[in-house]
Order: C-alpha cells, then structure tokens, then sequence
C-alpha cells in the first residue's frame, strides 16, 4: 500500500499512513458513562470506567503528539533529504559486497522489523530487530540506548561489521560517485558531496536517514478513537471499540501496572527496564542498558559531540545528565506499543513468538529472573485466561483497522 | 546502590508528607519562606525540618511527566545563618524502589536560593525528592499525575 509521509514524500510499504499532527485537543478527564455492554471474560455487565481510569487511559494519547523538528539534525523535516535517506535506506551498497542493506532488518513490508527473533545482517545478531515506525519519539535509541538521536542510531549499523559492516571512506565514496545520490545530496544539503570530508559524509548521509525515518509515524486506531470519545464522554463512540479491548484497557492501566512503563501516548516511557527476560547468549552475557551507556559515553556522534547541528545543545539535557546504575546491566529500552501487532516476534531477544506470548510472560513472571535490587513494580500478574484474551484484544486495537 | 542511598526513615517520611499536606492545606509554613516562592505559583513541594526550611518550584510548571526539568529550590536555616554549601538533591519512588535515571546538577542563583538541572519523572506517582544540606537529609514529596 502506498502511504503519505510528510514533505509529499511517497513510499511504497506496509499499511502506515502519516495522519495530520493535531487531530485530538485537550479533552478533561471526567466521570463519564463508558459502555455497558456485556462482558466476555467476566460474564457480568462492564461497570462504568472510573475517573482515575479515564485519567490513565487519557494518558495514553493524544495520537499524534506534535511533530517537532530534531535540531541536531539540520535537514530534519527536510523532503529533501528524506528522499536521499529512502534511497540510502534500500541501497545494499553501504554494505562492502552489496549484501545487506538497511531493508534487510528493518522490512517495510514488515513495520520496518523483520519477523525472525534476532536479526541477521552479514551475522545473526543477539538482539530482536525492532520496528522503526515511531521511532522518531524516542528518548534512546536501540535495545540499549546506545545512540541519544535517531541520526547517530542510523550510522552505528552501518559501520558495525556484524550488521552492515561498512565504512565512512565507503559511504563517502558512494555518494561522490553515484550520480543520483549526488544529486540528491546537493538538493538537501546544498552544497556537493566533492566538496566535503569523508566524516562529514557519513554524517550528512545518517542525517539524511534519519529524515527519512522520521516520516514513519503510525496511523490513528481504534484505541485512539475510544481513548478520544472516552475523555469527551461520548459513549456511543467509546462502545464501538471491542468489549475485549475495553476491558484490556481497564487491565492495561489498572492491575496490571502495564501503564507504568508503557505510559503516554506512544505507550513507552522510553527508559529501560529488566523484565525477566534472560540476558545470557550463544556469544555471552548482554549487558543491555550497561553497555548502552557505555557506547553512548565512547561515540562522538552524541548531542553533546561535534556533529550536533544544535549549538545550544537544546535537547540533550538526558544525555549529559543520564546515570550509569548497576541494575542497569541487563536492562533493556521499553518499546513502544503502537503497531505492536505488526512486529512479532517480541522481546529484545525475540524469544516471544506472539502477543499472547508476552502476556502470559507477565501472567507467570518469574522474579527470580530479576535483579535482587530491582523495582518492585513486577509481580505476575495470574491473569485468566479470558483476561490474557483482553489484553492482548487491547494490544491489537493499538495497530489500525483493517 | 541507588535506592539505598535514597532510603529515608518511615518516620521522617510521614512526617514530610504530614507537613506538605498541612501546607498546601493552609498555605505557607515556613519559618524562613522564600520571598520570591511565597506566592505558590509553581511550587510543587514545601518541608520544614527542626533545622531547614525548603520550597521546591518546577520549571516548567506544572511539573511535566516524562520530559525534563528543572527545580528552583529556596532554602533556608530556621536559625536564620546563610547555608555554608550547594544542597545535593535526587530524587526516587518510594512504592517502586527506583530512582530517576538521571544525577542532577546543583547551582547556587542567589543567597538560599539554587537550581537543580537534570530532573526527569519517567512515571506518574508519588515521588520524593531528597534534598540533602549536611547532615540533613530532607524527603519532599511531589505527587506527579
């Protein structure tokens, strides 16, 4: 299906389609009749949503937030330079024997993920390729945050050699030397590739990328039209989303503490968390969020570093104060939900083939799988199986109808 | 370990909660209030010890979740003697056993008067910010909806 993106930008990928940036205003978090329709799980009539429900369930929008410009990219929000970045994202050239491109993990055709648990580039990974659409909210970048901007996150896989293996003399070349992609350089940076440095190539080139995946914004759902009519209380709209999804809502804010971590309206709070999920590998231990952090302290490419185009380092008040912790070792990004259901299998490892997977991990959570030290928002949940039903309906109303 | 260095004793605790309450209940409590905090705008937290009094102002107000800011602190000794040192302050979730993911840091803007750059709330809850002069170690609550 082809999807708008902004700039006027056209691409051919999966069922995303960017919605215009102020759809849903303010809207008051008051006691309102939900439906009352019956129940599935509980056999019963719904009660009413509470006023703290209707609260947290409010939290988890409007959809879309605004779309702002990232100021240490100079082209973000160019059309320009997405056009570079869509054709740099498809170019298997990046790689040293044409083998892997940017689509061989990130699939339009898949959100932008792959479908196998951990991703294979020119080696099998250790890590779950994650979706891309959204990413441009994020906080951190990747499983471990190694990357505060989504440009340098674009630049890390081309020059690691287990993904793309490439090079900056490489990238650089490429863009010197074919003729669209040096047309299309000079038209988004205004200047021509022949006139700058391999570094600030490589640069330029990421930056371009990340314009690219900043267009990938995901589509209104059912969930946000509930959450909307929820908070005008217009029940007759609020009852069109699926009983099983409503009463997954009331799960997902309520016992279930879901909301916690997966809070506002891209359902993440974009830190880190360890969840039980095991962090030992074929090749060793993930350090996670540890290594993450250490990455993030080596690599120039930082919003602190020389290649920001923000001399006033307006946004980079998490980098410059964010604090390596022990119980940070193993702990992973906490990925946003929307579109969740395009994006099988899940966790950081992969090791979840479905949703109901995931879920029933937090139904029977094993806490002698978490840090001694931890947080002590994770217990398992016991869920019925007709409350895994529910959530995972919720989980679903979260990606567009069909 | 983090939450270790955040732990404050039950009894303190309720007893800064007992305070905060009874002070936005009936407004300022401060033998020392602030001046230029004693209007209340913004201000997400006040706490009187035997020694200190603080108020706590978020900028911006109100206190976002899940974005950074920072704390204008007022602070002064019920003695009425200038602090001798830049306060330490941090901040966690006493029902979560977890912190922020950020250290912030300190400057003074004027006599009892200082910034603390870097705080980010990644939840909705109840926080506590911990303000430490000396050897007082002062919980402040905030409740971030």
């Amino acid at each position: 299906m082809w999807i708008l993106v902004p700039f006027g930008l056209c691409l051919a990928v999966s069922s995303f389609r960017l919605q215009p940036a102020s759809l849903v205003g303010p809207a008051a978090a008051q006691s309102v009749l939900p439906p009352t329709q019956q129940s599935g799980s509980g056999g019963g009539a719904e009660p009413a949503f509470e006023p703290d429900e209707i609260e947290a369930i409010g939290r988890l929008g409007p959809w879309p937030p605004p779309l702002t410009r990232d100021p240490s990219n100079r082209v973000s929000g160019n059309p320009d330079a997405a056009a570079l970045g869509r054709l740099l994202f498809a170019d298997s050239r990046l790689s040293p024997d044409g083998a892997v491109a940017c689509t061989t993990c990130h699939d339009p055709a898949r959100a932008f993920a792959d479908g196998r648990p951990r991703s294979r580039a020119r080696v099998e990974g250790r890590r779950n390729a994650p979706g891309l659409v959204d990413v441009r909210f994020n906080r951190w970048f990747g499983w471990d945050g190694g990357d505060d901007t989504l440009w340098a996150m674009s630049l890390r896989p081309i020059l690691d050699p287990r993904e793309i293996g490439g090079s900056i003399v490489g990238l650089a070349g490429l863009l010197r030397s074919d003729p669209r992609l040096s047309f299309e350089y000079e038209r988004a940076f205004g200047r021509a590739p022949f006139a700058v440095s391999d570094a600030a190539l490589a640069v330029d080139a990421a930056k371009a990328l990340a314009a690219f995946q900043e267009a990938l914004v995901s589509p209104r759902t059912p969930f946000d039209a509930f959450r909307d009519a929820l908070l005008a209380g217009d029940a007759t709209t609020a009852a069109k989303l699926p009983a099983a999804a409503r009463r997954g809502a009331r799960l997902f804010v309520g016992r279930g503490n879901c909301a916690l971590c997966h809070g506002g309206p891209t359902l993440s709070h974009g830190e880190f968390a360890d969840v039980g999920v095991p962090f030992f590998t074929a090749e060793g231990v993930d350090p996670g969020r540890h290594g993450g952090l250490k990455s993030l302290r080596d690599s120039p490419y930082t919003l602190l570093g020389p290649w920001s185009d923000d001399p006033a380092r307006s946004t980079a008040m998490p980098t410059r104060h964010v604090e390596a912790q022990h119980r940070n070792f193993g702990e992973f990004r906490v990925p946003a939900l929307r579109g969740v259901a395009a994006t099988a299998p899940y966790m950081h490892d992969g090791s979840k083939a479905t949703l109901r997977g995931v879920v029933r991990h937090y139904s029977t959570l094993d806490l002698d799988r978490l840090h001694a030290d931890g947080e002590t928002i994770l217990k398992p949940l016991g869920l019925t199986e007709g409350e895994i039903d529910d959530l995972v309906a919720f989980l679903e109303a979260l990606s567009p109808a069909p | 370990m983090r939450c270790g260095r955040n732990r404050v004793s039950p009894t303190l605790r309720r007893l800064a909660w007992t305070f905060a309450l009874i002070g936005s209940a009936v407004g300022p409590v401060l033998a020392c209030e602030p001046p230029d905090l004693a209007d209340g705008s913004g201000v997400v937290g006040r706490v009187a010890t035997l020694d200190h009094a603080l108020a706590l102002r978020s900028v911006p107000s109100p206190l976002p979740l899940n974005r950074p800011f920072a704390l204008e602190i007022a602070l002064c000794a019920q003695n009425g003697t200038a602090m001798a040192s830049l306060p330490k302050v941090e901040a966690w979730m006493p029902a979560h056993r977890h912190g922020m993911n950020y250290r912030p840091t300190v400057t003074s803007v004027g006599p009892g008067r200082y910034r603390a750059e870097g705080m980010l709330f990644h939840m909705p809850g109840r926080w506590e910010v911990i303000v430490e002069i000396g050897k007082d170690r002062i919980p402040v609550p905030v409740e971030l909806r």
